[in-house]
């Protein structure tokens, strides 16, 4: 029987489907922790958030926010050697900056700039590294070794960090975590909630967003290697048992 | 909330009103027009406002499973799965995977109600048509949405949905092979979980 054999052909165009989960009876723990928080606190807050304060402002907030994450972007966009993304999001940053009021409107968004979030570890991602194994991580959520690890190195990138430390201004950098996490959320609320009733194992439906969400933000998008439906392995037999109905 | 699910459903099927298929020539024009041509259905399954939550729930289901291979992906979401189950654990699983895949891809594909679905390009891939739409939303960026559509003996079939890289197939089968691995590799702890869930 090769039952095992038939595991590995399942992953598509070369990248394995699933993400390595060594961790699992921890990442269990805590994302049952996060999702309580969540429930209790998050959830509430950002929902909150969401009704009282109106649209515009909320797109106000983010864009302001993505707008200080211009120079993380930028050195992601050289450090993956691609020049044109470069381009893009310095024009953007002074674009957004001037016309659109210290970074409030997107008013290159509406020049057809349209913003591509770069981070180092999809950088890691195109350089051929892959996501290592999966990680939850307490309060942040789904990620991997490579993606925490570019968590560190992004934060040097930006500038606004060593403002902040160097004059002892920290609760910037805390308020901005916090702001962003909140939009975050406040975007996500029916969508979650979907996921989360319809799902019999919402940790592995996450887990598995995760994996193919990074797997196609390093590849910006574009999407060389859908999963093949492929049922080779099976024996004749399997096959027309699986057809006939 | 639960109780307007099929409202949602009818939303999202919307998104498909105003379709517009590129012109391509031969396989891939027919199934981009296959894509455009179930949107339309949709719709007028949508128009009749005198249905009750069930009855629309009904003929989305059979919409869902006209244009989707459903026995396909439910043998696929199995994965190695499928050869250790026994007979009768195939058909029931059939049957549990139809209700609990219906309510899934309705609830997950709702958030795009009211929109616009266009559909860009369409590729040959392996015994395959992928069709890449978008989903265009007023003021914000455009959703891609990748159909993996198989050319069946009679007609074209959708077999997989891919929003922005994320295959809703791909998704499926991890969900079920994690449910079945903690279960000490049994098929029967998968059966067990769906049964629960369809009876929600």
């Amino acid at each position: 029987m090769a039952l095992s054999g038939l595991a590995a052909c399942a992953s598509p165009g070369g990248e394995p489907s699933q993400i390595a989960d060594p961790l699992e009876p921890v990442n269990r723990v805590i994302f049952a922790a996060n999702l309580a928080v969540d429930t209790t606190v998050i959830e509430p807050v950002a929902t909150l958030y969401r009704d009282v304060v109106p649209d515009p402002a909320r797109d106000g907030v983010r864009n302001f926010l993505r707008n200080l994450e211009s120079p993380v972007v930028l050195a992601n966009d050289l450090l993956q050697r691609d020049i044109d993304a470069a381009g893009v999001t310095t024009k953007r940053f002074f674009i957004n900056t001037t016309v659109g009021i210290l970074g409030l409107f997107d008013r290159a968004a509406e020049m057809g700039l349209q913003r591509r979030d770069e981070d180092f570890g999809q950088t890691m991602g195109t350089y051929g590294i892959g996501p290592g194994f999966y990680v939850v991580l307490p309060i942040l959520g789904p990620s991997s070794l490579r993606d925490t690890g570019g968590r560190f190195v992004d934060y040097y990138f930006d500038p606004l960090n060593y403002y902040a430390d160097n004059t002892d201004r920290r609760n910037i950098t805390l308020a901005r975590t916090g702001l962003r996490a909140l939009d975050a959320r406040a975007r996500t609320i029916e969508t979650l909630d979907e996921i989360e009733r319809t799902s019999i194992d919402f940790y592995a439906t996450i887990r598995s967003l995760y994996h193919q969400r990074r797997q196609s933000d390093i590849r910006n998008g574009s999407a060389p290697s859908l999963p093949k439906l492929d049922l080779s392995g099976d024996s004749e037999e399997d096959r027309t048992a699986s057809l006939e109905d | 909330m639960i109780k307007f699910r099929p409202f949602f459903f009818a939303l999202v099927l919307a998104t498909t009103v105003s379709v517009t298929a590129g012109a391509q020539g031969g396989k891939g024009e027919k199934t981009e027009t296959f894509i455009a041509d179930l949107g339309d259905r949709a719709l007028q399954v949508l128009v009749l406002d005198s249905q009750t939550p069930s009855e629309r729930d009904e003929a989305f289901r059979s919409l869902l499973s006209e244009g989707f291979d459903l026995p396909l992906i439910g043998r696929y979401a199995l994965g190695r799965y499928w050869r250790r189950a026994t007979p009768e654990q195939r058909t029931e699983y059939r049957k549990l995977f139809e209700d609990f895949i219906v309510e899934t891809y309705v609830a997950r594909l709702g958030e795009y109600s009211g929109e616009t679905l266009q559909v860009v390009t369409s590729r040959p891939d392996d015994k395959d048509t992928i069709v890449t739409t978008e989903i265009v939303r007023e003021g914000r960026p455009a959703i891609r949405v990748d159909w993996r559509v198989r050319n069946g003996d009679t007609e074209p079939k959708i077999v997989d949905v891919v929003v922005e890289g994320v295959s809703m197939l791909l998704t499926q089968r991890d969900e079920f092979a994690s449910v079945i691995q903690r279960s000490g590799g049994s098929v029967e702890g998968l059966l067990s979980r769906l049964r629960d869930k369809n009876s929600e």
